[in-house]
This record gives structure tokens, sequence and C-alpha cells, in this order.
């Protein structure tokens, strides 16, 4: 079988980006491409799809000046017969068109009906509500992000449909879906795949997804089985200092997945005698009461325990408030009806700011945000990172050399110690961002998103870190989107669900 | 090995700060050089003296209004969060500062010091012009601390200062070392090059507003002499109107620079040195990618 493949090297003016070489798409199938974030995946989809500025970047394809790349028939055919599903959509929508004129723009007028398309991306929202959401013109805050990723696959699905009729083209396509469900649950990722793979079962076309969920392994095998040797699986990584791009087997993610059944269970599964920490249900904040309970439905309120050596897992679909829930914990943001109780204290929404300062934050408690790239200083060097912690010693470079290499595959060299922030990948800056939080030693350990941005490798060693916390007597509490995995490792009974609802009923 | 020394040199004017450090000084050079040549030499001597002074000045302003702004500025946003009690007095005597036009206010500085120079309470002149830049900086430090402020708000929003927060990392630090001085440099850098150059405005107002003869009392005769001094004598303003009539009569244009030399001179120095500040600025900021 045919492949696409290409040497490509890509710079700023500054410094290098991405130099890989036999970069391979296999043809007529769907590729997933795994990788940490900020490793350069979207970048090099960018590059193959001829979407880079010559002006911005210094690009070769195989050696060659971009330019020369831009103007193979091959990669013009791509640009027409075609679809980019940008990872931030956001930026990707004309303001002046409402929804619904967009989704009919360009060559995509062309496709006669689609409707159904529409109404199985929006399954369970009635057609009248989903009528005006298309009459909307995009604005910050309306359409939301996992609307707007809904209206973008769409028109990716539209343009499949559309070039399944003139089959002729089919082999010319190439379909690049970036991180296309960032912003969707589970349960419409698996809408969107299924509406993906119907279509490539009606005629083989050539697709790159590019995605950090390795969970679509699982659903790959589980529900689209029969053309699971049409689908590949590829990992974009630096082995020995180069990026090169590798197959993933998928039985590495299923066998290890299986093997974390009841791995944390059997730790955690002893019943706290004493909880460290007990939220009460009913905080309010921006005009919403949230409920936390033990039960799905949400039936059954429930005040939110955690004792020495067990991980609790909060549930909730996006925006519910679960970040909101733990910054209010924190004291970061004030609300109404706050209650917890750590450590023989109690804590409520008038509790002064001063008092987190000197007893809770980084003493009793800390909190790792869910975007490293927002949450560490850009303009600081890895080892400044860790300056300023609370230590009873000063901490020396050798202490910090010897937690980073508790997460890091490679030698902690001065360079490395030296090295602006702003510099590391995606990946080594979630890495970092969690080693600095992992470096205090508090009892209690607020985890929101800890596998933002991880690739494979980081994701199991992420979590064997987390787990010797949690078996050293910390509690923890989790926030994650990876649900497949954090369903497998904490038992039933410390999973806990956030309900979200209009605090004057 | 010439070649290389050319290419190193080639190098080195590359980045736009020392490209414009060179032409500042070969600009100065160039003038000091023809002054030397058709300036007479007490004029020469005076604009010399005045181009040092008035740099000295410019330079303790700036150093005056960081040391004051910065601590100013930190300590309104801990007594904000802290001490609201004391906030509001604090917020409402720097309002009356800043309610002063700044003229105004260092006018009334200048006549403070015209007594103490009378009195021989300030003797040498360089504690004469230390105070000058003090009275001066008491009413230009408050943009820094408008912008110290604003830097804070900034990051106050944004996740990393909470997440150093909540790692236990003290506030003070994060502020000081991480928000103003990794995050801020560049935006303090301007601020305090425009801090130079309003002083060099400034002092050129006042200057001039005393030489046309705000007061009997009061009299430039025994301040340090500055650019803005010398250029309110009577000669320096001969000397600029004729630029205004060489732009009409393109005859005049060569006499600009033998029979006008010290008003033309003391103009140069002024616009051209601010101009290659700002430049070097600029280059700095963008060399060190601050």
């Amino acid at each position: 079988m045919n492949d696409l493949h290409f040497d490509i090297q890509i710079a700023t003016a500054e410094r290098p980006l991405v130099d890989v070489r036999d970069f391979r798409i296999p043809l007529d199938r769907i590729t997933f491409l795994f990788g940490e974030s900020g490793i350069g995946k979207s970048l090099i989809a960018r590059a193959v799809y001829g979407l880079l500025d010559p002006g911005e970047f210094r690009v070769k394809i195989d050696g060659k000046p971009y330019e020369s790349y831009l103007e193979r028939p091959e990669t013009k055919a791509i640009k027409e017969t075609s679809f980019y599903v940008f990872q931030e959509p956001s930026s990707h929508l004309n303001p002046l068109l409402p929804l619904a004129v967009q989704l009919g723009e360009g060559s995509l007028a062309k496709v006669p009906d689609n409707s159904h398309v529409i109404e199985e991306m929006w399954e369970g929202t009635t057609k009248k509500e989903i009528d005006s959401l298309l009459e909307v013109y995009p604005k910050p805050y309306r359409p939301s992000g996992g609307e707007k990723q809904r209206i973008f696959l769409i028109m990716a699905l539209k343009k499949i449909d559309l070039m399944l009729e003139r089959r002729h083209d089919i082999h010319r396509c190439l379909f690049v879906f970036d991180e296309p469900t960032g912003s969707l649950d589970n349960h419409f990722r698996n809408v969107f795949l299924s509406l993906l793979f119907k279509r490539f079962q009606q005629f083989r076309f050539t697709t790159l997804l590019i995605t950090h969920d390795y969970s679509m392994v699982s659903e790959v095998a589980r529900s689209h089985s029969s053309i699971a040797d049409q689908v590949a699986f590829k990992e974009l990584g630096l082995h020995r200092g180069h990026l090169s791009l590798k197959d993933f087997q998928p039985e590495t993610y299923l066998g290890w997945l299986n093997q974390q059944q009841g791995t944390i269970a059997s730790t955690s599964s002893r019943e706290p005698a004493k909880p460290l920490l007990r939220v009460e249900s009913g905080a309010e904040v921006f005009g919403q009461r949230l409920t936390i309970s033990k039960d799905q439905e949400g039936k059954h309120s429930s005040p939110l325990e955690i004792g020495p050596g067990s991980m609790v897992y909060l549930k909730a679909p996006s925006g519910t408030g679960k970040t909101t829930l733990v910054k209010m914990m924190m004291g970061l943001i004030r609300g109404n009806k706050l209650r917890l109780m750590l450590d023989g204290m109690t804590l409520t929404e008038k509790t002064p700011r001063r008092f987190w300062q000197k007893r809770i934050w980084g003493k009793e408690m800390t909190m790792v945000f869910q975007h490293a790239d927002e949450a560490l200083n850009p303009r600081s060097t890895v080892t400044e990172t860790f300056l300023g912690l609370p230590s009873t010693k000063p901490i020396s470079r050798g202490d910090i050399r010897q937690t980073l290499g508790e997460l890091y595959d490679f030698e902690i060299t001065d360079e490395f110690l030296n090295k602006e922030v702003s510099t590391l990948s995606g990946g080594q800056k979630q890495r970092l961002n969690l080693l600095r939080s992992m470096f205090l030693n508090t009892d209690i350990l607020i985890l929101d998103e800890p596998l933002n941005g991880l690739d494979f490798e980081s994701v199991t060693k992420v979590l064997a870190m987390i787990e010797q916390k949690q078996r050293a007597g910390k509690g923890i509490l989790l926030i994650s989107h990876n649900e497949e995995i954090f369903d497998a490792l904490i038992p039933s009974e410390q999973i806990y669900y956030l309900h979200a609802r209009p605090a004057t009923q | 090995m010439s070649r290389s020394t050319h290419n190193s040199s080639a190098a080195w004017c590359q980045q736009k700060d020392r490209l414009w450090l060179l032409i500042w000084i070969s600009g100065l050079t160039v003038l000091g050089m023809w002054d030397a040549v058709f300036l007479n030499q007490p004029s020469f001597a005076l604009l010399r003296t005045a181009f040092l002074n008035s740099t000295v000045a410019g330079v303790l302003v700036v150093g005056f209004s960081v040391v004051m702004g910065w601590s100013v500025g930190v300590s309104s946003y801990f007594l904000e969060t802290r001490r609201p009690a004391l906030y509001f007095p604090f917020t409402f005597l720097l309002n009356v500062v800043r309610s002063i036009p700044q003229i105004v206010g260092i006018l009334v500085g200048y006549i403070v010091l015209t007594i103490l120079i009378e009195q021989e309470v300030l003797r040498s002149q360089f504690s004469q012009l230390v105070w000058m830049a003090f009275v001066i900086s008491m009413f230009v430090f408050l943009e820094l601390v408008d912008l110290i402020r604003e830097r804070i708000a900034h990051y106050n929003k944004l996740d990393f200062f909470q997440a150093m927060l909540c790692c236990g990392i003290k506030e003070g630090r994060i502020i000081n070392r991480e928000i103003l001085w990794k995050n801020s440099r560049a935006h303090l850098l301007h601020k305090m090059i425009s801090i130079f150059g309003i002083t060099i405005f400034l002092q050129c107002s006042i200057d001039f507003i005393v030489s046309v003869g705000l007061s009997t009392d009061v009299s430039l005769s025994n301040f340090p002499v500055t650019l803005g001094g010398l250029l309110a004598k009577l000669d320096s303003k001969q000397d600029i109107l004729a630029i205004g009539s060489s732009l009409s009569s393109m005859s005049n244009m060569q006499s600009l620079f033998f029979e006008h030399l010290q008003g033309v001179s003391i103009a140069f120095v002024i616009v051209f040195s601010l101009l290659c500040i700002y430049k070097i600025s600029s280059g700095l900021v963008k060399r060190y990618h601050l």
C-alpha cells in the first residue's frame, strides 16, 4: 500500500521547530496520530496540507523550498478536495455570518441535504433548538466550544459526502482532524467517530486524525473492529533527540488498561477512619448551586470526602463547574455556602485570604492547574519554577534534578535546567507543572486534568507517580476527561458527580 | 582575518540597540567637533556642562521614580488586598499629588530650592541637581505606579499567579520577581525612557517659564545650567527663531550652522538624544526578548 511520505523541516527566524524524516500518512486509511502536546503534530499536518505561510516559517519539504511544494498539483488538489478541522475552531468561524450560512458556504453549498448529520451531532436536542442555534452569529460566549467543534465536524463530514459523490476525486483527498473532539464528551466523540467510519466504509479515503485521547484506541477496537485493519495508529515522539514517527500498537494501550483494573482500588478501597478533607455539597457561585452526589443522576447529594491514601474522582460534563468548585476549595474564587473541613479547620467563603496564604496553600493543600501553558511563568527557567516553594531547607539544583528525573526520560543537564519555560514543548510543560506541585508534601493534592497533552509513556509515569503519592498517605482529588483510564483505576465508591442547578431552585 | 573582523562588526551593528548607540555617539561627536571649531569657547563649555547636567538630572529622575514607583505601586496593591482601611487614605494622598499639574508642582518645588540655594543650604552643584531631580520625580513617578498596578492587575487574573499561590509561593515574590521583573521589564524600560524624555521636556518648559519672568524673586542664575536653561537664554531663543526664518528664506540656512550654533546645537542634542535613546531601548527589548 502506498503512503504519502515526507521529510519536513520547519523553523522560524529564531529557532528550528520541527525536523522529521520519513513522515508517513498511509493512503486510503484513517490514521490516528498521537504524541505529546507541542511536539509539532499540528505544524506538520498544516505543512502537508499547504497551510503554512512561507513568510512566517522557513519550511522545506523533501529538501526543497515550501514554495515548490505548494506548486505541486497534488498539493493544490488537497486544498480543492479536502477539509481541515482546526484544533481551535473559535478563530476560524466568520463572526459576520450566522452558523447556518457558514455550513453552506463554498463547495459545501453543493451538498444537497445534510440535516441528518446536524441532528446526529446534536442528538437529544430538538430541531427547534438546533435551528435557533444555527441562527447565531459566532461571538465569544455563543456558540460554546463544543458547539463550534460540532459545526466544524459537520462541515468536514459534508465535504466527505460531497467527495463520496465524485468518486474519481476521492483518492486525491486528505481530511485532517486536529484534536476534533477536545471539547466533546465521550458520547458525542463516539457519534462523530461512527459518522466518520460509516462514510469510510462506503469508500476509502485518506484521513489524519490528531489526538491526545488514547481511549479512541479502545473505541475503535470496541465499535469499529470490522475495519480495524484499515486504521493505523502512530505516535510522534522524540527518540534519542530526534523527532520520528512510530507505529503505536493498540495492544500496548489496551493491555495496559486491562492491567490497571483495580490497582488503585487495592490501596484506596480501605475505608478511611477520618477524612482529611470534607467538602459539603451545595456551594453557590455565578448563580449556580453546585451539588455533589455519589449517584450519576444527582438525586441524593452527599459531601465529598477524601481520606488519607485515597483517590477521589470528580466527574461532570464540560462546563458544569468542576474547576470552579476546586478553585473555591482553594480559596481562589469566592462564592456562597462553601464549607469544607480540613485537618480540624473549617473553611468558608468568609475565611480571610491571609489564612489560606499562611496555612493552606502549599502547606495543607495544593492544586495542579489544567493548562500548563498558563499555569507556569513562561519567562522563568526550569530551575526558577521550583524556587520560592515552601521548603524546610534551601532547594538545591540537585533536588530539582532528582525531581525532574522522575518524569523526564533524558539526562537533566544544566542546559535544560536553564531553559526558559516558553521554549519547552507542551508535554514538557505539563510534566513540569505536575512536578512543581508533587515536589510539595501537602496532605491534599488536587489534580485538574493531569494527563493533558501527554504521550502514552508519560501518562503511565504520571499515574505511577500519583499512585506513589497515594501510597504515601496523601489524599488526591482528580478531575479528568480521560474517563476510561480513571474509571478503570478508581473504584466506583470513590467517584463523585457534580451537578449545576440555578441557585434559586 | 580582516574578513572575519568585518563580519563581526557587521553582526555587531545588526543589533538595533548597538547600531543606535553608535549613531548617538557618532552624532554627538560630530556635533562636538563642529562646535569646538565654530562655536565660541564660553558657549561650548556651557553646552557641554548643560548636556552633562541634563543627562545626570534625567538619570536621577528615572532612578528616583523607579524606586518610588515600584515601592508605592506594590504597597498600594498589598494595602488594597490586606489592609483595605489604609488603602483609601493612601490612594487619596496619591490622587492629591496626581491632581497637581506637573509644571505647577515643579515650579513650586523650584521656588523652595531657590530659597534653599539663596540661604546657602544647598551649596554644591551636585546636591542642587539631586534635589532638582527629586522635585521633578515627585510629579512623574505616579506614571510608574499606574503601570505597575496595571501589570499586577493583568497577571492577577491569569492562572500562573493563582497556580503559584496554590503552591505556597509568597505573594511578594510572585509580584516583584515573577510579574514585575520577569514579565514587565520591557514595559518598565519604555516607561523609564519616557520619564527621561518627560524630564528633559519639563526642564525646558520650567526654565522657559522662569526665563520669561514668572517672578522677580525667582532666578535661574544660581541653578546648575541645563539644556532647558540654556535654551531659555535670549541668544538661544534668537537662534531657534532663525531656524524658522531659514525655512522661509533658504539663503539663511547656511548661517544656521555658523552664526546660530548655540540654539541649533541645543535643539539638536535634545531631539537627537531622545530619538536615539528611544531606539536603543526598543532594540534592547527586542534583543533580550524582554
